[in-house]
């Protein structure tokens, strides 16, 4: 269908009806089902906090985790709710390209703010002491050697 | 998917999206031809003829505050007449000080070089030369002008509050500027600073969202990307990075307008003001600066890429020669477009930054001397050899090269962060940033405007006024910059207001004398120009022709007054990029007339 | 008229022409987008280089726990799902009501537009519900050697790190009557207010357990100013898109669209409101999920 308003666009896309739907509703789905599992993350994160002896590292996989799976959501619905993927891969390019700009924007900030803390709990020994986590609660002995030992690193 | 296409053939581009430009034919009232004019060309104009009240304003700012660091101490009693408590007995005292330098740099730096030179150029350039009736849309692109106009009515209304605008530097850090109790410039002042530049943002906003899509969908037939003139391909990349900088900073504004009336903690921890201990913890005024110069730095290529643009195009077109390295010229916008997004930090490595990460910052500012050289050795084979034709604009051209290598090797000294523990906050980084952005720009600007003002009025600016505006602002930039950076070197502070007490610093106190005696010349002269300005608008020489320089572009194939819609007839195709110049015998090659069969290629 | 020619032979840069093939609006809507996606990065790269400055930093689950109805019931993250389904949901209705427009088809449009607005208002009214809870939910926290009650505003956290039973044993000794008397009915409603304000403050104390009572200390104050920050500016995006769609809806009501020929405004609308669902993603993965 030509719209007569705007010339400089030469032709539309034309979808089935009945296969935009289908499309709609399985990305509809696919949306659904990545959120139950982020919930189902974040609900596993909580848990391990509150058991007897936290893994760090099984958290911050589980944060990758639902990093990766935002990221998904984003991209379908980029790619699908908005029709991004049905434009001209020139127009996608220019919308993917100007992103990448956040790879650094996110990791430059995010550095400097992991060294601002670095600083701040050599110098400032309140901050250290009244923030930093305590690994058991009832231990309080453990709880007085844990800054000595980062005080000298 | 199937996809079928259908061509019209005949159908000129934007005629029938924008026929209502047709009706120019008809009467138009004075408010919809002047003031709430949607004509690419008025709005062009506006930015301009405002941006030049807003230069007077911040270059008087600047030679008020050179008064009291050429003569400190020294009474004028005419300032109290004029500025009464602010300058008390006739020296200009300490909030005044401050306020007249964050005015100074904010003024010059949003207000003249943003608004005023790419609001001006890019409004009246690319529909011109693109081959467009107007811009995409050109009811936002008015609303862009006003929004503009809200700006410097807030920021103008802050100059005349009881605790007077800003006080806190142009880029206003906290927590100074986030605690009224601290100055009086940090009161209502700063609070109506964060509105104006909130409605600056939303102006460069409309604005440069309507160039890139000008820019892409609008172009005539025939005008393909790498036809481009430069200067289209510079308010290109000028647009983007104003509309993915921009809005970082208004983040950033945001979050300290919070901090200043709601008591949120994001920049501030662990102050003290006056003995009160405030309640603010965990913020980080290091995070305020990130995100400052997250667009501070993309705003210096805002500034400086037009310039860039327009001073390609004309040494091109007055030196009679192509321009040389028309495809490394592009591909050194790209990059300096690009690396712009990258190297923020560097103006803050004496901050508390990790310096591992500073040393990124280190090597990714120094990439940027790569396109720059680029740019210079192009500029200066485009010279090379040419039949140059010493108008008041190519000297402006050629002055803003000048400029543009003196101050660009100063670059290298700071971006080095081991030198820049010495240099930082010294005169040597305002002697820097005034050559390089701030007075290259500007020569842009003047180049720009000798050369388009046929084109804007129908009439010339004269030309004997232009060369001594020229050689006047040429000398007085460099007697005024030039000293700054032996004063920097030795270790002299900027935004002091009072060095007396530094013996070493006396000195210099001859030499500051000079530079704020040149920098009162300098104005002057500046004002001749502004005179030139508005008097050549009435009664300037008239041109003549549709094409008074013999340039390619196609905004001198229009009328010598265009109306809005810019051609009368059918837009022209284009058939050859924009610098055939001396080819085959022939002093100039229009754009829209076709290769002929025996053409030699370029 | 028309030549028709396939895709690969078109020189989409060649001038005369869009060389996405996109009408003007919708290429600055997309832009302008792209502009906003900054925006918001700024918000969330500030709220994560914060969070990186800290040694500690609230668990969402902990916060965010509660459901309207449900009273004390420890419920994390069962609220902001539901919040997350309404934005899914109203931006499959955004997705029909284009399409629709596509066909042309103006009771569609205008059916879809409506649940879409439905959407966007239960939304919003979620996120009323859920800061006004925070605001006004009263927790007990230690706070300079006192137990207090507070709830989550921008200048105070309550949801630090669990404090020492022994401490908070000293802490209570020193807090008002009023307080414990909070904490006790919190726990136990077998007495009155006016019961438990008739009471000394050593049988209050006496019916405090205080193994039981998982007080915790300050936490970082710049949590509350980022949440109430960044959630109110998506808060107030997805107003702004109610009032588009509803400014469409009522286009499309008197017949603009169809007179014009196209629907192209409502896929610009539509464009702003899946931007809205999208930003959501973010916010709810930075704020609640980790």
């Amino acid at each position: 269908m030509q719209h007569p308003a705007f010339e400089e666009v030469s032709f539309h896309h034309h979808t089935e009806d009945a296969e935009f739907k289908k499309r709609v509703r399985k990305t509809t789905i696919l949306l659904s089902i990545i959120t139950v599992i982020e919930l189902g993350i974040g609900l596993s994160i909580y848990m391990i906090h509150k058991g007897p002896d936290p893994s760090h590292l099984l958290v911050l996989m589980f944060k990758g985790m639902v990093c990766i799976l935002s990221l998904a959501k984003a991209y379908y619905i980029v790619s699908v709710f908005m029709h991004l993927g049905d434009e001209i891969r020139n127009m996608i390019m220019t919308i993917v390209v100007p992103l990448l700009l956040f790879i650094w924007f996110i990791a430059a900030f995010i550095i400097d703010g992991n060294s601002y803390k670095t600083l701040r709990n050599r110098y400032d020994k309140h901050f250290q002491e009244t923030t930093m986590p305590k690994e058991h609660h009832k231990a309080t002995e453990e709880k007085k050697a844990e800054p000595a030992k980062s005080e000298k690193q | 998917m199937s996809e079928s296409i259908h061509i019209h053939p005949g159908s000129v581009g934007h005629e029938v999206a924008h026929d209502d430009h047709h009706h120019g034919h008809h009467e138009q009232s004075f408010i919809t031809k002047y003031i709430f004019s949607q004509d690419h060309k008025t709005i062009g104009k506006q930015f301009l003829i405002t941006g030049i009240i807003w230069a007077i304003i911040g270059g008087l700012f600047s030679v008020l505050f050179r008064l009291q660091l050429g003569f400190p101490g020294q009474s004028f009693p005419i300032l109290e007449t004029f500025f009464g408590h602010w300058a008390k007995g006739g020296t200009i005292q300490p909030e005044f000080y401050y306020a007249l330098v964050t005015m100074h740099g904010t003024v010059l730096v949003f207000f003249v070089l943003t608004a005023g030179l790419s609001g001006t150029f890019a409004n009246l350039l690319i529909p011109l030369q693109v081959g467009a009736r107007d811009m995409a849309s050109p009811f936002m692109n008015m609303l862009s002008y006003w929004f503009f106009f809200l700006a410097s009515i807030v920021m103008i209304s802050s100059m005349f509050i009881q605790t007077g605008p800003a006080a806190g530097g142009w880029t206003v850090y906290p927590p100074l500027s986030a605690l009224g109790q601290a100055s009086d410039g940090s009161k209502l002042g700063m609070d109506l600073w964060i509105v104006a530049m909130a409605l600056f943002v939303v102006s460069s906003l409309l604005g440069g969202l309507n160039y890139i899509a000008t820019i892409l969908n609008m172009r005539t037939k025939g005008m393909s990307m790498t036809r481009l003139p430069l200067t289209i391909w510079a308010l290109f990349f000028t647009a983007i990075l104003g509309v993915l900088s921009f809005p970082v900073l208004l983040s950033g504004l945001i979050l300290l307008l919070f901090d200043r009336n709601l008591g949120t903690s994001f920049y501030l921890s662990d102050i003290v003001v006056a003995g009160e201990v405030l309640p603010n913890e965990g913020g980080s005024a290091i995070l305020f600066q990130h995100l400052f110069w997250f667009l501070g730095h993309p705003e210096v290529y805002i500034i400086l890429l037009p310039a860039m643009g327009m001073v390609s195009e004309i040494l091109s077109v007055n030196s009679r020669k192509p321009i040389f390295g028309y495809m490394a010229m592009l591909g050194s916008l790209f990059a300096i477009a690009i690396l712009a997004f990258l190297v923020w930090a560097h103006h803050m490595f004496v901050t508390g930054l990790n310096p591992f990460l500073g040393s990124v910052f280190v090597l990714l500012t120094l990439l940027i001397a790569v396109p720059s050289a680029i740019k210079v050795f192009n500029w200066l084979t485009t010279l090379w050899r040419g039949n140059i034709r010493l108008f008041p604009s190519t000297l402006f051209a050629i002055g803003f090269v000048s400029l543009f290598i003196s101050g660009g090797l100063t670059g290298i000294f700071l971006g080095n962060s081991t030198i820049d523990i010495h240099l930082h906050d010294t005169m040597f980084v305002v002697a820097h940033f005034h050559i390089v952005m701030g007075v290259a720009s500007m020569f842009g600007m003047f180049a720009g405007i000798y050369h388009w003002f046929p084109k804007m009025f129908g009439r010339y600016l004269n030309s004997t006024l232009g060369y001594v505006h020229f050689w006047v602002t040429m000398i007085g930039a460099y007697l005024i910059f030039w000293p700054m950076h032996y004063e920097g070197l030795a270790g002299m502070p900027r935004r002091y207001l009072d060095k007396a007490i530094w013996k070493s610093f006396n000195q210099f106190g001859d030499l500051d004398k000079m530079i704020t005696v040149v920098s009162i010349i300098v104005f002057a002269v500046q004002l001749m120009f502004v005179f030139n300005f508005f008097y050549s608008i009435f009664k300037g020489r008239k041109v003549t022709s549709t094409n008074p320089w013999g340039a390619n572009t196609l905004e001198w194939t229009t009328p010598i007054n265009p109306g809005h819609g810019n051609w009368e007839g059918e837009i022209p195709e284009v058939h050859r990029w924009a610098y055939d110049y001396g080819k085959d015998g022939r002093e100039f090659i229009p754009q829209t007339e076709p290769v002929g069969a025996n053409e030699s290629k370029h | 008229m028309a030549t028709t020619a396939t895709a690969h032979q078109t020189k989409w840069w060649s001038g005369g022409k869009s060389p996405f093939n996109l009408e003007y609006g919708k290429l600055m809507m997309w832009y302008f987008l792209m502009s906003d996606a900054f925006t918001f990065g700024a918000f969330l790269i500030s709220y994560g280089s914060i969070r990186f400055s800290q040694n500690f930093w609230p668990d969402p689950n902990v916060v965010f726990n509660a459901f309207p109805g449900a009273g004390h019931a420890n419920l994390p993250l069962a609220f902001v799902s539901v919040m997350t389904f309404i934005l899914i949901i109203s931006s499959v209705t955004m997705v029909l009501a284009v399409h629709a427009g596509h066909k042309g088809d103006r009771a569609g449009v205008m059916k879809w537009l409506a649940w879409t607005i439905v959407g966007g208002l239960a939304f919003l009214g979620c996120q009323a519900w859920e800061w006004h809870h925070l605001i006004t939910g009263e927790h007990a926290a230690l706070i300079d050697g006192q137990i207090q009650m507070v709830g989550q505003t921008t200048t105070v956290n309550p949801w630090g790190q669990l404090a020492d039973p022994g401490v908070v044993f000293e802490a209570l000794k020193n807090s008002s009557p009023q307080v414990l008397a909070q904490i006790v009915h919190d726990h136990d409603h077998s007495h009155t207010w006016k019961e438990l304000a008739g009471m000394s403050k050593d049988q209050l104390m006496g019916m405090i357990n205080v193994a039981e009572l998982h007080v915790r200390e300050k936490g970082p104050v710049a949590f509350g100013g980022y949440f109430y920050g960044i959630t109110g500016f998506h808060g107030f995006h997805v107003f702004s898109g109610v009032i588009i769609n509803i400014v469409m809806l009522l286009m499309a009501q008197n017949g603009v669209f169809d007179r014009k020929g196209h629907y192209l405004m409502i896929e610009k609308a539509g464009l702003y409101w899946h931007f809205v669902d999208l930003v959501w993603v973010f916010v709810f993965l930075c704020f609640y999920l980790i």
